[in-house]
């Protein structure tokens, strides 16, 4: 009898504990967190590892908007060539300093269904994003934060034709 | 003493039995309605995404689920994830979200081919109504995506009938920028200066408007009159059109400004 006690206190408490850590876990993680991987994120830091917003709720920008970084960027890409139509999706972080780094892509078709790009392709488009020096950060009165932000590089007819 | 501790270890399992069935009877078994409320409101929070995925175990025909859960992956640029949690929704109604999808295609995927497939669909759908998806008019958004294909003809017609569609007093203040846009493309000036007229009479804070007639009049040499709508767009510029999602097709900024000034000069 005393041992059945026992194993029920055992039980609902490690039942509690892990439905209590399941929640917490849940509520404390969204969709689309890029956690850090030094091989290939390199020495790129972030300053408050566990707030980072996304950009629509914090106004982080390129200094002259996506027009300035297509601007940028576009004519530079003309060379590169591409099988498949479709949208290739930049998801890296601002950081409170205004560097960008943790880039991790997703290639759609127009079907929006997974294609697989050259990888030199995609360190060329990494590279021209690196190459971009202008980022506001997010900020508020009080501070600058880390942000996630998106781009998009639009292919059409083998080529880059918008980058937004 | 034995006795006490035998019955305090008796509550305190009772008390996190209940905690525990609590918890999972609020996730698992309580109000679908109550359930899909609380997930929306912790839009792309993990727990969001599971209790849609319960829900739609429990539910699997409910296409508001569907809809929901995939609008934090858009947001954040998973698109594959998203898009095919709105297809399903789309396949199970499609009057209720074919132009949710052509929307999100148009502005959050520049697929303006794509945009138009599913804003004809939906007007084919509902003969005898105009459509309104997100709140904006269906064939403004038309309009928009023709302009993104670079038809200006076709991108005119569909802006025009928008403001019919609404009436000049209510109709989208963009749909007479966008007029006017179109209008240029198409080298027809005078057409291009009534439409933005236009725009200012319903505002005069249409940013987009004052940097329009600035560039007509620059390019008729009306230095004047050029300068006059640049110093305007300049003092409202804080109302221009903006999105904290993506940028607008016509969307302007301080640069389009320097860039006129620059010309002035």
């Amino acid at each position: 009898m005393k041992s059945k006690t026992n194993i029920f206190l055992l039980i609902s408490a490690v039942l509690a504990v892990v439905i209590t850590g399941w929640v917490y876990y849940q509520m404390s993680h969204s969709i689309g967190e890029l956690s850090s991987n030094t091989e290939i994120d390199g020495d790129f830091k972030v300053c408050d590892e566990d707030k980072i917003p996304n950009y629509y709720s914090m106004d982080t920008d390129y200094e002259g908007g996506k027009k300035a970084i297509k601007n940028e960027l576009l004519s530079n890409l003309q060379n590169l060539k591409f099988e498949d139509s479709g949208l290739i999706t930049f998801r890296f972080i601002v950081n409170c300093e205004g560097e960008i780094g943790r880039f991790r892509i997703q290639s759609t078709d127009l079907k929006l269904e997974k294609i697989e790009i050259d990888s030199e392709k995609l360190k060329t488009l990494e590279y021209a994003l690196v190459s971009l020096k202008k980022w506001n950060p997010a900020k508020n009165e009080f501070n600058s934060y880390d942000s996630y932000y998106v781009l998009n590089f639009k292919i059409r007819d083998n080529r880059v034709v918008d980058i937004f | 003493m034995k006795r006490f501790f035998k019955i305090l270890k008796l509550i305190l399992a009772s008390l996190l039995t209940v905690y525990s069935v609590v918890i999972i009877y609020m996730l698992a078994f309580s109000s679908k309605e109550d359930r899909y409320t609380f997930a929306s409101h912790l839009q792309g929070a993990c727990l969001s995404q599971s209790m849609f995925e319960i829900l739609k175990f429990q539910d699997p025909s409910n296409d508001r689920i569907y809809f929901e859960q995939s609008v934090p992956y858009n947001k954040r640029g998973y698109y594959e994830k998203g898009f095919r949690l709105l297809d399903k929704a789309v396949e199970i109604d499609p009057k209720m979200h074919l132009g949710y999808r052509g929307y999100m295609k148009l502005r959050f995927l520049r697929d303006f081919k794509g945009a138009l497939e599913d804003l004809d669909r939906l007007d084919s759908l509902t003969p005898g109504v105009v459509d309104t998806p997100w709140g904006e008019d269906i064939d403004f958004l038309r309009g928009e995506a023709y302009f993104g294909l670079e038809n200006y003809e076709k991108s005119k017609f569909y802006f025009k009938r928008s403001i019919e569609n609404q009436g000049e007093d209510w109709a989208d203040i963009q749909a007479f920028v966008y007029t006017g846009l179109s209008e240029l493309e198409l080298g027809n000036r005078e057409q291009a200066k009534n439409h933005f007229d236009k725009a200012l009479n319903q505002s005069k804070y249409t940013v987009e408007a004052h940097i329009g007639l600035a560039r007509i009049y620059l390019e008729n040499a009306e230095l004047k009159k050029s300068k006059f709508h640049l110093d305007k767009a300049e003092e409202y510029f804080s109302y221009k059109r903006n999105d904290p999602y993506n940028e607008y097709l016509n969307e302007v900024y301080k640069d389009d400004l320097s860039l006129l000034k620059n010309f002035e000069a």
